[in-house]
């Protein structure tokens, strides 16, 4: 009988196409503004790598003095490590994997002395972060473990910078020059945009993910700055590099892959026994001192990735499409009553108030899925409103998969729900009136 | 096979009470020809809806073919409508934009028929009305008899027991009353029970039996005699067409 409904839905669409179009254009519209802001607050919120993200720690140590805190986190732990931290617990080998990041960036200097210099953002790491991270690479790899203790000038590019600089051949083995420095590419990572960018959510939640990655070994050798928060507590002479790296300043990042709670626990052991040798040489006073291990998600949480305002504006949207779907009961009201004497023959000829009730039912959800497709459409060009009034958001505004068919199944459960009191209404009508009538 | 007694149906508004039928009591046979007459607002159309199970009644009952219709819930009622009782109504009541075969093809489809199966009959209900050339055909391509003709396919695609007609002639003229009521008269020979309502006395006496109704209650039976036999029927209805 679907097949029949789906008829019988396709003519009434056919005989009452003004009434039929603002249906469609009232559902349209519904879907499209909420799906817009849906779309933004699911890409916000989404895992960027569900496989992994309860295995992948984000390192916090209390390292404040007394009276001292943050007080924009919950748990007041500064949000980034001091240089003598990151590098003292890398020597831990409990970790699967680990990786030192820094938020840094270049002047880049084509070999072509046609082409100008231009700045690229970058990230100094260990050769860790691109497996921690499943960074997939189109040429090369990352460079040796030796290299994150003994230093070489080497650089891993991602593809887009290999297009401009190489026209996308492959570039490992070349050259390629960081200000007055010239390393040597290793690696060409192919397209790698993680939309919220978790591993640095102190230096844009959306921003692109960088150009150019070095080994965070280099940075006591090329005194390679910070682009990111530079966070201090303590009044200390910072004059030069040397002093920043020696001192209390916070300024670097540190993640771990713990694949299991076992070794999570002997980790967090770990850290607690370097703490206490730190105490005895009178660091980590401060009566909270202590660890902080947040995954990837309640890293996003705490980091507030995803706005407060975003849940009120989520809410105002299906206000919005509940507002849609109250006047599209009214229209189908009208469709329907038009209907009435064609139903009083139907059900003359058999058909029961369930029939009638369900074919009106495939009426209206087939007005919903077109609505939805319209709604999928509008939502698109809000999307592009959003990402050209939002830059930052680019990574964002794109419906995957999910969000398209929720789009649908949203437009037929509201459709369906609008339709279930006109089509309840039109199954209970007494046949008999219109028989004489019509 | 059909059953009344003491049916009453009172219709009510918030200021108004009316008894459209008062303890009716009727019984039809198979295979009779019932014309039922009256004046407007005797109640012939509530007779007529409450053998159809279109209207439910207040009290007394209705038995049909061996059911008592009080006790069914309104799928089996449709179920025993579906299968039993084929309409045929005034105004004729086709659909106006499915075709004649999409037309005839609707108490089919709640029937639960096999296309193949739908198919067949579809074509002998409209082979036997004399419409099976023009099945694409939609019903304001035809003239008021052919729609009335289709509107009898329909209601004989499922073979029912009954035929349950509502003025069939009422909006036609007098060749095309003619000819419809010849095929009625066809169709209740074959044996299909015909119960008809009608203002037109004429019509009426060309029943086996005729039932009046006033003020909601049978006042007269009469047995009659047709007036025409069949021959003479045909040879009449073609001296009028010639004319």
């Amino acid at each position: 009988m679907l097949s029949y409904y789906l008829k019988l839905s396709w003519l009434s669409i056919k005989r009452t196409p003004i009434l039929t179009s603002l249906m469609i254009v009232a559902i349209g519209l519904g879907i499209g503004v909420s799906m817009t802001v849906l779309t933004v607050n699911y890409m916000m919120d989404k895992d960027p790598i569900p496989e992994k993200s309860h295995q992948l720690y984000h390192v916090q140590l209390y390292t404040y003095g007394k009276g001292h805190s943050n007080s924009n986190t919950e748990d007041q732990f500064p949000v980034q490590l001091t240089y003598p931290d990151a590098m003292n617990i890398h020597h831990s080998n409990v970790p699967l994997r680990k990786t030192r990041s820094l938020s840094t960036g270049f002047s880049v200097i084509p070999e072509s002395a046609d082409s100008p210099p231009f700045i690229e953002s970058a990230r100094a790491i260990d050769h860790q972060f691109f497996d921690m991270f499943k960074v997939p690479f189109l040429f090369g790899a990352t460079w040796d473990a030796e290299i994150d203790q003994s230093p070489r000038e080497v650089v891993v590019i991602n593809t887009e910078l290999n297009d401009q600089l190489f026209n996308g051949e492959n570039s490992v083995g070349r050259t390629l020059n960081l200000g007055t420095v010239s390393y040597t590419i290793v690696g060409v990572i192919s397209s790698w945009q993680p939309a919220p960018k978790f591993y640095d959510l102190n230096n844009g939640n959306f921003n692109d993910s960088e150009s150019i990655f070095i080994p965070f070994s280099l940075l006591p050798i090329h005194e390679i700055p910070s682009w990111g928060n530079n966070n201090g507590w303590k009044n200390e002479n910072v004059n030069s590099y040397q002093d920043k790296l020696a001192s209390e300043i916070m300024w670097n990042q540190y993640w771990v892959e713990l694949p299991n709670e076992e070794i999570k626990f002997a980790y967090l052991q770990w850290i607690e026994g370097y703490i206490s040798e730190q105490q005895k040489i009178g660091r980590f006073q401060h009566e909270k001192a202590g660890v902080s291990l947040k995954n990837v998600v309640q890293w996003m949480k705490t980091n507030q990735v995803v706005p407060s305002d975003n849940s009120i504006l989520v809410g105002l949207s299906f206000m919005f499409l509940a507002v849609c779907m109250i006047n599209t009961i009214g229209l189908l009201l009208a469709k329907f009553l038009q209907r009435a004497p064609e139903v009083g023959v139907r059900r003359a000829l058999g058909a029961s108030r369930s029939q009638i009730f369900i074919q009106h039912l495939v009426d209206v959800s087939l007005i919903g899925v077109l609505g939805g497709l319209l709604g999928l459409a509008l939502g698109q060009l809000g999307l592009l409103g959003v990402k050209t009034l939002y830059t930052s958001y680019s990574q964002l505004v794109h419906m995957d998969l999910t969000l398209i068919v929720l789009a649908i199944a949203i437009a037929l459960g509201a459709s369906i729900t609008a339709g279930m009191y006109p089509a309840w209404l039109i199954c209970r009508t007494n046949p008999s009136v219109y028989l004489k009538i019509q | 096979m059909l059953k009344m007694t003491n049916i009453k149906k009172i219709f009510r508004t918030d200021l108004v009470e009316t008894h459209a039928l008062r303890n009716f009591s009727l019984e039809v046979n198979e295979g009779e020809f019932v014309a039922v007459t009256g004046p407007s607002g005797s109640g012939k159309t509530t007779f007529l809806n409450i053998t159809g199970m279109l209207e439910t009644f207040n009290s007394g009952t209705y038995m049909l073919d061996d059911k008592d219709v009080s006790q069914l819930n309104d799928n089996q009622r449709s179920k025993l409508r579906n299968e039993k009782i084929g309409f045929i109504f005034q105004s004729f009541n086709l659909i106006p934009d499915l075709n004649l075969f999409d037309n005839v093809d609707v108490p089919l489809r709640y029937r639960g028929f096999s296309a193949k199966e739908r198919k067949q009959r579809i074509e002998n209900a409209l082979e036997r009305v004399g419409l099976s050339a023009r099945m694409k055909h939609l019903p304001s391509q035809l003239s008021g008899g052919q729609q009335q003709r289709v509107a009898i396919a329909r209601a004989l695609a499922g073979e029912p027991l009954f035929l349950l007609a509502d003025e069939p002639t009422g909006n036609l003229d007098s060749l095309m009353a003619r000819q419809v009521m010849q095929l009625l008269e066809e169709i209740n020979q074959q044996g299909t029970t015909i119960i008809m309502v009608t203002h037109d006395a004429e019509l009426a006496r060309r029943a086996q039996r005729n039932i009046h109704i006033v003020d909601g209650q049978v006042s007269d039976y009469q047995q009659l005699q047709p007036v025409l036999d069949a021959q003479e029927e045909s040879e009449k209805v073609a001296e009028i067409a010639k004319a």
